[in-house]
């Protein structure tokens, strides 16, 4: 009987494991092994400045937060993908919740279904454990600017908290440089978490912002990490701060750059 | 002297020493672990050797300390883990003198990364409360079963059996993760790991 039931039970269970077995194998969830695209941001920074090239309008939606809300975040896909009055996807930070590896790898895995090209920023919770080197491996670099038309986004690693003074967070050096590079007319900043946040680093936040207004023509900046749809004039100089909801409220920023240095924004439920 | 002139009460407390000792020296010896055991995968590294012990009416409770070696891959340097695991396997089913399969191990393991990066608890630069979970502490549950060959006595070197086994887990993270999300397949929560336990007595 006993015979029976396992020469049964044992080779079907074996052949439904081995079939699927790559899959299966985990080392660890901060192991940082890395299946499938990396260099996202580079990929998809070159498919904008190509796109946006001499357009006199941009527009782009930004989400943030997206955490572990991956059913909200396929929704997000689908409903961009249904429109096509939008030129790319800017995602805030906050890929992740605990920061593991294969959680980059499904918010990769979602946003790649854009029919429109995505940069996603680095967000606090995306710094836990090997977070930064997953961050690193899938999208690439912490800091890193774009041309879209004539604007330039200047995207800052600004999750102080998380590096414990081990790197300059915000790097001045890497703002200096975007500073500096007067290709474009105007500029958007755009950051996880802004000046007076719990993981900014605030003896520096004036200093910050002063630098971001050297920014040639900055029409304003985007954040994300309080998980609720903010608009500040922060500083109290007419930058305004605009601040995305986390993902779970169903609502993205679209915003419409046009080349004379107006914007304009709308919160879309989806 | 002659052994019938020693004092009885000296012999007496010989005796009592020797007994002491004997029952000191098996108590120790119930820590020499009864088997090695390697693994492959099973979120807690590439691979994990340690041993354990085996205890029960039937053997049929383990006990495993394991040490993981993990990769750098991607990230700045590679890792070891620790892992504490305990298995149970409620059932033998005897296939023939040499063979016997376990058709069902189920059991729960804790693993913690020996790393500086990973924290039990969130450290002070964080305001109160900011990060309710532990990087480092990773809760595994599984069931699996295995398949025992029993060496003959006379061609044994180290070992009297040897196990083969799989096992199906999970982690805390992986099921936390996909709480109130319904796009996610099954192979998204679940993790393959295969082993050896060579028993030594």
């Amino acid at each position: 009987m006993k015979k029976l039931k396992f020469r049964q039970l044992f080779p079907l269970l074996l052949f439904a494991l081995f079939s699927t077995s790559c899959e299966l194998i985990d080392y660890h969830p901060y192991d940082v092994h890395i299946s499938g695209t990396t260099d996202v941001n580079a990929t998809n920074i070159a498919r904008i400045e190509n796109a946006c090239k001499g357009k006199r309008q941009i527009r782009v939606a930004v989400i943030g937060d997206s955490h572990r809300w991956y059913d909200e975040l396929r929704i997000f896909v689908k409903n961009i993908n249904n429109r096509n009055d939008i030129d790319f996807v800017i995602h805030d930070g906050d890929i992740s919740e605990y920061g593991y590896t294969k959680e980059f790898l499904w918010t990769r895995d979602i946003l790649d279904k854009l029919n429109v090209p995505y940069v996603a920023l680095i967000g606090n919770h995306d710094c836990l454990g090997t977070g930064c080197d997953s961050y690193n491996a899938v999208f690439g670099p912490t800091n890193f600017g774009f041309v879209a038309g004539n604007i330039k986004f200047v995207c800052v690693n600004t999750n102080a908290l998380e590096y414990d003074y081990s790197e300059p967070i915000p790097d001045f050096n890497f703002l200096a440089g975007q500073v500096g590079n007067n290709i474009t007319l105007h500029s958007v900043g755009v950051m996880h978490a802004r000046p007076g946040d719990d993981v900014f680093n605030n003896n520096v936040a004036g200093v910050f912002h002063y630098y971001l207004t050297q920014l040639p023509g900055l029409m304003c900046c985007i954040n994300g990490h309080g998980h609720t749809l903010r608009h500040d004039d922060l500083m109290g100089d007419g930058v305004i701060y605009h601040q995305t909801a986390s993902l779970d409220d169903r609502i993205f920023l679209l915003f419409t750059f046009n080349d004379n240095g107006t914007y304009d924004y709308e919160e879309v439920t989806f | 002297m002659s052994a019938d002139t020693i004092p009885s009460d000296s012999l007496k407390s010989l005796l009592r020493y020797r007994q002491r000792i004997t029952r000191m020296q098996e108590r120790w010896q119930r820590l020499i672990p009864s088997y090695t055991k390697v693994q492959y995968a099973g979120n807690m590294g590439l691979i994990s050797i340690g041993g354990g012990w085996s205890y029960g009416r039937n053997r049929q409770w383990e006990t495993d300390l394991l040490l993981g070696f993990l990769p750098k891959y991607d990230s700045d340097a590679a890792k070891a883990t620790l892992t504490l695991k305990q298995n149970f396997m409620p059932w033998k089913w005897h296939l023939s003198e040499s063979f016997h399969i376990e058709p069902l191990a189920c059991g729960l393991y804790i693993n913690t990364v020996l790393h500086n990066d990973f924290w039990v608890r969130q450290p002070d630069r964080y305001p109160k409360g900011y990060y309710w979970f532990s990087t480092r502490i990773r809760t595994n549950v599984y069931i699996g079963q295995r398949i025992t060959f029993k060496i003959p006595q006379h061609k044994r070197l180290f070992a009297k059996s040897v196990t083969a086994f799989y096992e199906i887990s999970t982690c805390d993270y992986y099921i936390l993760s996909h709480v109130g999300n319904s796009g996610y397949p099954l192979h998204e929560l679940i993790s393959l790991s295969f082993g050896v336990k060579l028993q030594i007595f």
